[in-house]
């Protein structure tokens, strides 16, 4: 665990992943850094505390709640027929090493989890490689890592994009960001990520990006062709 | 928490209750209102060892409503709001010997069963791929420590002598347990040897016997 982690998702944010109100890819990407950093894991626990307060809270419940016993009794009936589970099932421990230049990253659990049935790494232009994973039908979800040096052009998202910094370090025109750091950026930043000496993040884009300079305009159908085949690939 | 039950409920609860305490001539401070109707946790910890289906009705009742709230804030669909009725309170029935109170409340662990098992059925719904499942997402706390419970105890700064006057009133089996992983630090396994019982009966000694502590103790649970 990280104990100085500078950015991390929002108390809003923290709050719907408790409650399970997130999409499966940001549901990942915010595990992911709960799992990494101590004080959102500590936050993550006391908002779920509050979440448990208000749904038992008589209040708000839909209708007053009666004895409903006899409308189930034939549920309960069937269900006290099953065996019970008397151990802790043993878990299958999934590790997932991801090797950079001189060594190799562990992801956090739920992303070599999700992570476990293998990466398929693409090179795209500017010492950038993808990997994507396909959690839901709404998210594009990826690992990229960013070769020393690289950059990637002017962009800005239509939606949002929240990115977990796994290893090394990147920065754009409005800070630096490293190990465990967590980035929300939407239609309100044009950004241009720099990566002076190489950095793992793991993305999940709720739309397409589109970049917005030079020559890499070019490359916007592509980016909406990437993101409507990532969401239909699962649907 | 009962804070909100009827208030002529908790009074007639209260008198109640202070009969039953003067008849057990314990020691306890008085208890307040919530103490009063048979916990969560004591339903749930019945259902988990004893199969006990009068508790497990009970705990239907509790908390069918409001996981069909759950259900329709998150899904807003009828059908699947009511499946997750059924699916959640299978999955309370199926994983209720896993309960322990180092696992905290028992309202927090079944909001954490029925808010997995809502996420994973819209998953489901949704033909999303299962590379991932809700308790990757949300871990559950396996292998959770007793010996939190020490720590507890060690900040409520009781008297270890009055921890030992307690010990001695537990049920021998349950104080053979308790003696193994608390005074001799012996690992479940060790200990589950050593008594030569199953590792199960271990656990479910030694969850009771803690909570009998804890009760007589007086910690918060």
């Amino acid at each position: 665990m990280n104990t100085e982690v500078k950015l991390h998702p929002s108390t809003e944010l923290l709050n719907r992943f408790v409650q399970g109100e997130l999409v499966t890819g940001k549901s990942v990407v915010v595990a992911a850094h709960v799992e990494l950093c101590e004080s959102c894991s500590a936050k993550a626990e006391e908002l779920q505390a509050l979440a448990v307060s208000s749904w038992v809270d008589p209040g708000n419940v839909l209708q007053p709640d009666q004895s409903s016993a006899a409308d189930y009794s034939s549920t309960v009936a069937r269900i006290v027929t099953y065996p019970q589970i008397k151990s802790e099932p043993i878990e299958d421990l999934v590790e997932v090493d991801i090797d950079v230049l001189n060594h190799s990253i562990k992801l956090p659990k739920v992303l070599a989890k999700a992570a476990s049935q293998g990466l398929k790494w693409k090179k795209v232009p500017g010492g950038i490689s993808e990997a994507q994973l396909f959690l839901d039908n709404e998210t594009l979800c990826e690992f990229i890592y960013m070769a020393p040096g690289c950059q990637i052009p002017v962009h800005t998202h239509q939606g949002s994009e929240s990115t977990l910094v796994l290893d090394g370090s990147f920065e754009d025109e409005l800070g630096e960001y490293k190990t465990s750091d967590f980035i929300i950026r939407d239609a309100q930043h044009n950004h241009q990520p720099l990566s002076t000496e190489g950095c793992l993040c793991f993305a999940v884009l709720d739309s397409p990006l589109k970049f917005t300079k030079g020559l890499a305009r070019l490359m916007n159908p592509v980016n909406r062709y990437k993101f409507k085949k990532a969401i239909s690939r699962v649907a | 928490m009962y804070r909100n039950y009827a208030k002529q409920d908790v009074i007639n609860n209260e008198v109640g209750l202070t009969v039953r305490l003067a008849a057990m001539n314990t020691t306890t401070p008085s208890p307040d209102a919530e103490d009063s109707v048979v916990s969560d946790e004591a339903l749930l910890i019945a259902v988990g060892n004893n199969q006990d289906v009068d508790a497990f009705n009970q705990l239907f009742t509790r908390f069918a409503k409001k996981i069909l709230a759950l259900g329709m804030k998150l899904t807003r669909n009828e059908q699947l709001a009511n499946d997750l009725i059924q699916e959640s309170m299978l999955n309370v029935w199926l994983k209720a010997p896993l309960y322990d109170l180092d696992k905290g409340s028992a309202k927090g662990w079944i909001f954490t069963l029925s808010r997995n098992r809502c996420f994973d059925m819209l998953r489901k719904q949704k033909r999303q791929p299962n590379c991932i499942s809700a308790d990757d997402i949300w871990p559950l706390e396996s292998g959770a420590e007793p010996t939190m419970v020490h720590e507890d105890i060690a900040g409520q700064q009781v008297e270890l002598s009055v921890i030992e006057g307690y010990f001695d009133k537990l049920p021998d089996s349950q104080r053979a347990v308790v003696e193994q992983i608390y005074i001799k630090d012996r690992t479940h396994e060790e200990a589950a040897a050593h008594l030569q019982i199953p590792l199960g009966t271990l656990k479910s000694r030694l969850r009771l016997g803690v909570a009998k502590l804890r009760n007589m103790i007086g910690v918060d649970q």
